[in-house]
């Protein structure tokens, strides 16, 4: 199975390859879709992506270079709607010591034009050459670092923790130029004695596929829980498209919960009913279609995962794939503006692994497309947690690093795999060398 | 044992079960009635026979040991005294009440537990729907839709149970003569208080189900174990309503025709 993906984004997007991770390769641009052009002085000013070297930039080159990794991985970012908004927690809400970060103000909706231009180019100036030759991933350019540089002062370790414990946490948020549609403020959350979730400020931005990576056990899943209200922080705040989860009433919450479809580890379908049954469920409950038009839909989205022909087959009787396959199908059947997975590679092999990955690109797309036609409020964000960072590579606009229930870094991709810090080089990379260890 | 947690797991109980009878009082479980016809389907196909069943060997029993009894004492035309409130009474409901913790609470609790750990329940709330209402609620009401019948029709297997031990197996007394005692120690009250006694137990055993399998967690393990406490206390409980039933109906006025 392979996806096109060349014509998301538009092209105004560099390709992102591949990279393994080190200096060299973050520095050289993948093979796109050939719209890119990194050559001109006034494009590296507006196109914060571009990983060639800074002295590439006066000197104009016409020939994006190979992919380092050898995938033809072009798919150029998805940032081609209305960004409508500034970016999340600008210099001036950066947290002071020992108080607690403070987001910024949600931006106003978008109205009704979704063309716009490509949002983080208005926030983030050009990036020099990320690598610096030692093999490693280089220093971040001095624009880039300047945005890091006026958060303020880093916040205090949670309490009972010390300092060199979250040494690696540089609490950077490099800017994705989208409004949040999910927020953690300053979110504690702890089972018995054991804190799971430590002072979380995290936010998942709209339109965005984004990632929650981060070693086990350190409380992924239970972020999901929170967004859809199914645990509630012992303090702090989840917002969900600027509301209050944990304020919300049981009717408010069970229908803000239909904002979102939810792709557990196992897919959860309802063991007593069938795979029609599964998908149609929430149609059913919540619709007051018809039977032929639920059946319509039911077999559009069984189709769109390769199930169409196991429509009467029970839980017991598909593969793992093919419940996770069902169970994406059914997370989407009522359009949410939000869809989580939760770990959709486990117990998965790598090649389905990609096309899952694949499938899930394919249908934020397609969402994105139908978003804009609708003229949407909020548009479609795709959140994956994973461990799996050959997924995260490949997949991700937007990647959050947990770790001891906080955020070491998060941004874009881009911005991620160039980190000059050495714990997401370290999980980003997978190796077994670095401040992560088995302890 | 643990008498703090154990009335700790007893609070929680209280309040998952008034959270339940709020979703029957609300009306809103009426927005899953598809989901409350099916529950009842299945009670009346999967626990009727087996429940019946028992009733019946239990009124082979009381009508066997009536009438040994009563020839023993040389009044043999008065197998039926016994039959009558051995079945009515006291042992069809305790029956019913048995089956119920074994077939229909166990079962709730193992479904519902299996749900809880395989994500179903999270699911469902994520999709909107209330799995206190949509799973809890809805088998509460077909109990109460279903039992009742059920019950009446398992009064009556014992009843004629005991008319096969009685008349037919042991022959100490005619057909005539059996009815006419038995039915001269019962009546349409002691009908309606047996019956109460038998739902008491048997929402007692839906809601207690409900509860362990709504909370089970702990991977199988914990499931079983959630199985096995609820059989345990459906088992006291199924005692307590019982004592309590007959204390309450039948304790300040025996309801026969004794002593004028």
């Amino acid at each position: 199975m392979r996806f096109t993906r060349g014509k998301r984004g538009g092209d105004s997007q560099p390709a992102r390859g591949l990279s393994t991770g080190n200096g060299s390769d973050t520095g050289a641009p993948a093979p796109g879709t050939g719209a890119w052009n990194p050559g001109a002085a006034a494009d590296a000013a507006t196109a914060p992506w571009n990983p060639a070297p800074a002295a590439d930039a006066a000197s104009p080159s016409t020939t994006p270079g190979p992919s380092q990794s050898g995938f033809d991985f072009d798919r150029p970012a998805p940032l081609t709607e209305n960004g409508h908004g500034g970016d999340r927690r600008q210099p001036e809400a950066a947290p002071v010591p020992g108080a607690t970060p403070v987001p910024t103000p949600r931006p106003a909706p978008p109205e009704d034009d979704f063309t716009f231009e490509h949002p983080i180019a208005e926030h983030r100036p050009a990036r020099a050459h990320a690598g610096d030759g030692d093999g490693g991933v280089g220093p971040a350019s001095s624009s880039r670092v300047s945005v890091v540089d006026e958060q303020g002062p880093r916040p205090e370790p949670p309490a009972g923790a010390t300092e060199e414990e979250y040494k690696w946490h540089t609490y950077r948020v490099y800017p994705s130029g989208r409004p949040d549609a999910v927020e953690f403020i300053d979110t504690y959350r702890a089972f018995g004695k054991n804190r799971i979730l430590r002072g979380l400020n995290m936010g998942l931005p709209e339109g965005m596929v984004s990632m929650i990576l981060g070693p086990s056990g350190t409380g992924k899943s239970v972020c999901i829980k929170h967004m859809v209200g199914l645990l509630y922080p012992d303090q702090g705040d989840v917002l969900v498209h600027g509301h209050s989860v944990p304020n919300m009433v049981d009717d408010e919450l069970f229908e803000m919960r239909k904002k979102f479809g939810l792709l557990f580890q196992d897919g959860a379908l309802f063991g007593s009913m069938n795979l029609y049954d599964n998908v149609a469920f929430p149609l059913r409950q919540h619709t007051e279609k018809g039977e032929d038009e639920i059946e319509d839909i039911v077999m559009r989205r069984l189709n769109e995962v390769g199930l169409g022909h196991s429509r009467d087959k029970y839980p017991n009787e598909l593969s793992g794939g093919m419940r996770k396959r069902a169970g994406f199908a059914r997370a989407l059947v009522l359009e949410p503006d939000i869809v989580l997975f939760d770990e959709p590679d486990s117990g998965l092999d790598p090649v389905r692994t990609s096309l899952l990955g694949e499938l899930i690109l394919e249908v934020h797309r397609d969402m994105m497309d139908e978003a804009k036609a609708a003229q949407k409020t909020h548009l479609p964000t795709f959140c994956v947690i994973t461990h799996n960072v050959m997924m995260a590579r490949r997949t991700a606009d937007y990647i959050n690093v947990l770790w001891k229930g906080r955020i070491v870094e998060a941004g874009p991709t881009e911005d991620m795999l160039n980190s000059p810090n050495p714990f997401i080089r370290q999980f980003l990379a997978g190796e077994s060398m670095g401040p992560l260890t088995m302890d | 044992m643990n008498v703090t947690g154990s009335l700790e797991t007893f609070g929680d109980i209280v309040v998952f079960v008034l959270s339940i009878l709020g979703r029957l009082a609300n009306l809103r479980v009426f927005r899953h009635f598809g989901e409350v016809l099916r529950q009842a389907g299945i009670l009346i196909l999967s626990s009727t026979l087996v429940i019946w069943g028992l009733v019946f060997i239990i009124g082979l029993q009381c009508g066997i040991e009536g009438a040994y009894f009563n020839r023993s004492v040389g009044a043999p035309a008065y197998a039926g005294v016994f039959a009558a409130w051995c079945d009515l009474r006291e042992l069809v409901p305790l029956c019913f009440g048995y089956m119920m913790a074994a077939k229909v609470g166990t079962g709730i609790v193992a479904e519902l537990g299996s749900m809880r750990i395989s994500d179903e329940i999270d699911a469902l709330e994520v999709m909107g729907i209330s799995g206190v209402t949509f799973l809890c609620a809805t088998r509460l009401l077909a109990a109460l839709i279903v039992l009742p019948f059920v019950y009446l029709c398992a009064i009556g297997a014992g009843f004629f149970a005991s008319y096969l031990a009685v008349v037919q197996q042991i022959g100490d007394v005619s057909s005539g003569g059996f009815f006419l005692i038995f039915w001269e120690f019962q009546n349409p009250p002691d009908l309606l208080y047996s019956l109460i006694k038998a739902m008491a137990m048997a929402i007692i055993i839906v809601l207690v189900g409900c509860y362990y399998g709504y909370n089970a967690s702990g991977g199988p393990v914990g499931v079983g174990t959630a199985t096995a406490k609820s059989m345990v206390f459906n088992i006291v409980a199924v005692h307590i309503v019982g004592m309590l039933g007959t204390q309450l109906f039948w304790g300040t006025n025996p309801r026969a025709p004794i002593g004028g």
